[in-house]
C-alpha cells in the first residue's frame, strides 16, 4: 500500500501512472487500501507532494476563490471558409473541390429548396397531412454529406434531408414518404419528412428531439474535441466534418461539430413563427447570409455557373419534383395489413389474432373506411 | 360540423407568413397557390380528407357557476389557468414555447397579464421541465409544468415515478410536491402517427402516488384542471388535442371544480354499460344511439374522468345493473387500462355478468401514420363488440 501510494506521488494521478505505477496498483488491487488491512492507513504526505489525490480529477489545488465563467466573454469562434458574399477569405482554407462536385452541392440544395416549398405547399392544400421545410439550413446537411464516406451511417434529424440528397435519394421516394404510399420504404407508418433508407445508411428520422446532446460549449465538459463552424457555408461544414471524420478513425474518439445556422421557415405546417420572431430577423438570414446565394456567387465568380444555367436548372427541377409529385399522389397506400407487422421481428400470436380480427371487421363494416386509397 | 371536424382534425394551423427561402420568386403568378393545381375533383388522384372519428356533443349550459361564455377546450384550459394565476400568487407556468401562448394557444395572453416570472419558456427538456416543477412544489408555490405532446413525456418518467409520486411516502410526510400539475397534449389527431397521437395513462396508472385525469370536454376541462391544480397531490391533466378546437360550449368564467376520482353517468341506461374517457366518450355516446336505434339496445354511458385512483364504485354500481361492460380507448390492448377495470369489475360484479367484459382498443403496435382509420377504435368495432355482448 504505501509503496501504491509512492509510485502515485511520483508518477502523479492515475492518468499519468505509468505501466510501473499500474503493475503496483493492481497488485494491490483497486480497493487495495481497504482490503489489506481492515483499518485505513494513514499517509503521511509532505507538502512539496500535495497534490489532489481524487481519483479521475488531474488540475491543480488554488487558494484563491474564483468562480468559472460559464461563458468566455467573446463565445467560442465560428469557423469559416467563405465571407457573406462568396469570396474565399484564406486561400489556404479553400478545399479547392472540383467544379462538378461543387455544382452538385449546389444543385442538392435548390432541388432540396424546390422541392420543399412544392410539398409545403400541397399541405396546405390538403394533399399531405404535414411537412417541414429546411430553409437556411441547407448548408448544413450537404457539407456534411459531402465530407462522409457515402457508406458511414447517419442518424439524422427531421430537418436534416438534405443529406439523403445528397446521397441520391430519388425524389420518388421523398414524395412516397410524405404520401405513405406503397413506395414508401417505411411502409406508411410516420408522419411526412420521417425518412430513412438503409442502402443510403440513413437511420430513419423519429420525432423525438434528443435532449442530452451537447452544444459545443459543453463538448469540452464532456471531453470531446469540439468546433464551432459557420453552417451557411457549405465549405467551412465540408471541412471540418473531413478533418473531423479523419481523426476521429485515426484517433478513434468523438468530434463535436456545432454549425450555426438559422431556419428560415417555420417549424413545420402547424407553425406560424411570426408569432414569437420578427420578420426582419427571418429576412437578414434570407437576403443577406443564406447558404445557397452564398455558393451561388462562389460559383459564378469562378466562371461555373451563370444566370442562364439558373434559368434552366430551375425549370428543369420544377419539372423533376412536380412529376414525381403526382406520380406519388396517385398512388395506393400499403394495405392494412402492413399495420401489424414490424412490432417484433417475428408477429406474436396475440397481434396476429388482432390482424385477423381487423379482416373479419372489414369484411363486414368495409363501406366505412377508405379502402379504395389502399392495396388490397 | 364536418368541417369543424376536418379543421380539428390537424394539428393547429395559424395563417402561413408563406414561403421563405431565395428560390421563393419561383410561386407562378396568377396561379391559385403557385404552380400547383388544386386537388382534382375525382378524388382519385387526390388524397380524401380525412373526416373525423367521432362528433363532439356540447353538453347543456351549466346554470350553477355564474355567467358562462362560450369557449372551445383550449379556451377553457386558458380560462382556467387564468383564474388559477388570478388567485394564487404562487402559481406559475412554465414548459416549451408557452410564453407566446403555447402550440395550442392554452397559454395565449397569460404572459403579458401576469409577468415574465410566471409565465416562462423552458429548455427543450422534458426531465427537467418535470424536475423543476417538482422542485418548485416542495418549497410550496403551486408548479403548472406543461410537457408540449403527451409523446414526449418519457424522458420525464423517471421524475414523476421515483420523484414526484413517492414524495410524501418516502418522506413520512415531512415534504411533499402536492402542488405540482403536469399538462399535455393527449390522443389521436388524425394525422399524428407515433409520437404526436399517444395516450400513455396506463404507464402511470400503475404508479401509486400521482393522480391522472381526462377531460371530455371544455367544461369539464376547466373544472377537472382547476381541481388538479388545487388537488393536494401531484397530478397529470392530458388534454384530448383534437377537441381542442372541434370542442366547443358553454363554460363558466369564474373558477369551480369538478371533483376527481369520480366518473360521470352521461346518460342512464339498462342493458349495457359503456366506459371510455377523453375523445372516445364522444365515440361510445355515438355507439349508444347507434345499438338504441339497430338493436334496441339501452346504453349507460360512463365517463371514467380520472384514471386513477379511479370510480370503481360508479362503474360497479352500473354493471351490476347492466350486466354488460364494455370499455374503450385509443391506447393499446395489452396492459391498457381497460384491463384494470375488467379484472376488478369481475372480481366485484362476477355473478352480475351476462357476458365477458369487452375491451375496444388500439391495437397492440404503435400508432401509425396511414393506416390510423384502420387502428383507431371506432364506432364501428365498438358497435360490433356491443352487439356480440348482446348476443351472448
Amino acid at each position: 500500500m504505501a509503496v501504491a501510494a509512492a509510485a502515485a506521488r511520483v508518477w502523479g494521478s492515475s492518468r499519468g501512472l505509468g505501466r510501473v505505477g499500474l503493475l503496483l496498483l493492481r497488485r494491490s488491487g483497486a480497493r487495495g487500501l481497504a482490503r489489506s488491512h481492515p483499518q485505513r492507513q494513514q499517509q503521511p504526505f509532505s507538502s512539496l507532494d500535495d497534490k489532489p489525490q481524487f481519483p479521475g480529477a488531474s488540475a491543480e489545488f488554488v487558494d484563491k476563490l474564483d468562480f468559472i465563467q460559464p461563458n468566455v466573454i467573446s463565445g467560442i469562434p465560428i469557423y469559416r471558409v467563405m465571407d457573406r458574399q462568396g469570396q474565399i477569405i484564406n486561400p489556404s482554407e479553400d478545399p479547392h473541390l472540383p467544379q462538378e462536385k461543387v455544382l452538385k452541392f449546389y444543385k442538392t440544395m435548390t432541388l432540396l429548396n424546390t422541392m420543399d416549398r412544392i410539398l409545403y405547399e400541397s399541405q396546405r392544400q390538403g394533399r399531405i397531412s404535414f411537412y417541414m421545410t429546411n430553409y437556411g439550413e441547407e448548408g448544413t446537411h450537404v457539407g456534411s454529406a459531402a465530407a462522409l464516406d457515402s457508406t458511414d451511417l447517419v442518424f439524422g434529424q427531421y430537418r436534416e434531408a438534405g443529406v439523403l440528397m445528397y446521397r441520391n435519394y430519388p425524389l420518388e421516394l421523398f414524395m412516397a414518404q410524405c404520401y405513405g404510399n406503397v413506395s414508401d420504404l417505411g411502409k406508411g407508418r410516420q408522419m411526412p419528412v420521417h425518412y430513412g433508407c438503409r442502402e443510403r445508411h440513413f437511420v430513419t428520422i423519429s420525432s423525438p428531439l434528443a435532449t442530452q446532446i451537447p452544444q459545443a460549449a459543453r463538448g469540452p465538459g464532456y471531453g470531446i474535441l469540439s468546433i464551432r463552424v459557420d453552417g451557411n457555408d457549405v465549405f467551412a461544414v465540408y471541412n471540418a466534418t473531413k478533418e473531423a471524420r479523419r481523426r476521429a478513425v485515426a484517433e478513434n474518439q468523438p468530434f463535436l461539430i456545432e454549425a450555426m445556422t438559422y431556419r428560415i421557415g417555420h417549424h413545420s405546417t402547424s407553425d406560424d413563427s411570426s408569432a414569437y420572431r420578427s420578420v426582419d430577423e427571418v429576412n437578414y438570414w434570407d437576403k443577406q447570409d443564406h447558404p445557397i446565394s452564398r455558393l451561388r456567387h462562389y460559383l459564378q465568380s469562378c466562371g461555373w455557373w451563370d444566370d442562364e444555367q439558373e434559368k434552366a436548372w430551375r425549370k428543369q427541377s420544377r419539372k423533376k419534383v412536380m412529376e414525381a409529385f403526382e406520380q406519388a399522389e396517385r398512388k395506393l397506400k400499403p394495405s392494412p395489413s402492413l399495420l401489424f407487422s414490424d412490432v417484433y421481428q417475428e408477429m406474436p400470436t396475440q397481434l396476429r389474432k388482432q390482424q385477423e380480427s381487423l379482416a373479419r371487421h372489414l369484411q363486414t363494416y368495409g363501406e366505412h373506411y377508405p379502402l379504395d386509397h389502399f392495396e388490397k | 360540423m364536418a368541417a369543424t371536424a376536418v379543421t380539428a382534425g390537424r394539428l393547429l394551423r395559424l395563417r402561413a407568413a408563406g414561403a421563405e427561402g431565395h428560390w421563393r420568386r419561383l410561386r407562378g403568378a396568377g396561379l391559385p397557390g403557385g404552380f400547383l393545381q388544386p386537388a382534382s375533383a375525382d378524388g382519385d388522384a387526390a388524397q380524401r380528407r380525412q373526416v373525423a372519428h367521432f362528433t363532439f356533443q356540447p353538453d347543456p349550459e351549466p346554470l350553477e357557476y355564474g355567467q358562462t361564455q362560450k369557449m372551445n377546450l383550449f379556451q377553457a384550459v386558458t380560462s382556467a389557468l387564468d383564474n388559477s394565476l388570478a388567485k394564487d400568487p404562487t402559481a406559475v407556468i412554465f414548459g416549451e414555447d408557452v410564453a407566446f401562448g403555447g402550440v395550442f394557444r392554452c397559454t395565449v395572453g397569460l404572459r403579458d397579464k401576469y409577468g415574465k416570472d410566471r409565465v416562462f419558456n423552458t429548455p427543450l427538456c422534458e426531465q427537467g421541465i418535470v424536475g423543476f416543477g417538482i422542485g418548485i412544489a416542495v418549497t410550496g408555490a403551486t408548479a403548472i409544468a406543461e410537457i408540449q405532446f403527451a409523446d414526449y413525456i418519457f424522458p420525464a418518467f423517471d421524475q414523476i415515478v421515483n420523484e414526484a409520486a413517492k414524495y410524501r411516502y418516502r418522506s413520512g410526510d415531512l415534504f411533499n410536491c402536492g402542488s405540482l400539475t403536469i399538462r399535455s397534449p393527449w390522443g389521436c389527431v388524425g394525422h399524428g402517427a407515433l409520437y404526436h397521437s399517444q395516450s400513455p395513462e396506463a404507464f402511470f396508472a400503475h404508479c401509486p402516488g400521482i393522480k391522472v385525469v381526462i377531460p371530455r370536454s371544455p367544461f369539464q376541462a376547466k373544472g377537472l384542471l382547476l381541481s388538479c391544480i388545487e388537488d393536494k397531490n401531484p397530478c397529470i391533466f392530458f388534454e384530448p388535442k383534437i377537441l381542442y378546437r372541434a370542442a366547443v360550449e358553454q363554460v363558466p368564467i369564474e373558477p369551480y371544480n369538478i371533483p376527481l376520482s369520480q366518473a360521470e353517468v352521461i346518460q342512464e341506461g339498462s342493458d349495457v354499460t359503456l366506459v371510455a374517457w377523453g375523445t372516445q366518450v364522444h365515440v361510445i355516446r355515438e355507439v349508444a344511439s347507434m345499438a338504441h336505434e339497430k338493436l334496441g339496445v339501452s346504453c349507460e354511458v360512463i365517463d371514467l374522468r380520472t384514471i386513477i385512483p379511479w370510480d370503481v364504485d360508479t362503474v360497479c354500481k352500473s354493471v351490476i345493473k347492466t350486466g354488460r361492460l364494455l370499455v374503450s380507448h385509443e391506447a393499446p390492448l395489452t396492459g391498457g387500462f381497460a384491463s384494470e377495470i375488467s379484472s376488478t369489475v369481475q372480481e366485484e360484479c362476477f355473478l352480475n355478468l351476462e357476458a365477458p367484459i369487452s375491451r375496444v382498443c388500439g391495437y397492440d403496435t404503435p400508432f401509425p401514420h396511414i393506416f390510423e382509420p384502420f387502428y383507431i377504435p371506432d364506432k364501428w368495432k365498438c358497435y360490433d363488440a356491443l352487439r356480440k355482448m348482446i348476443n351472448y
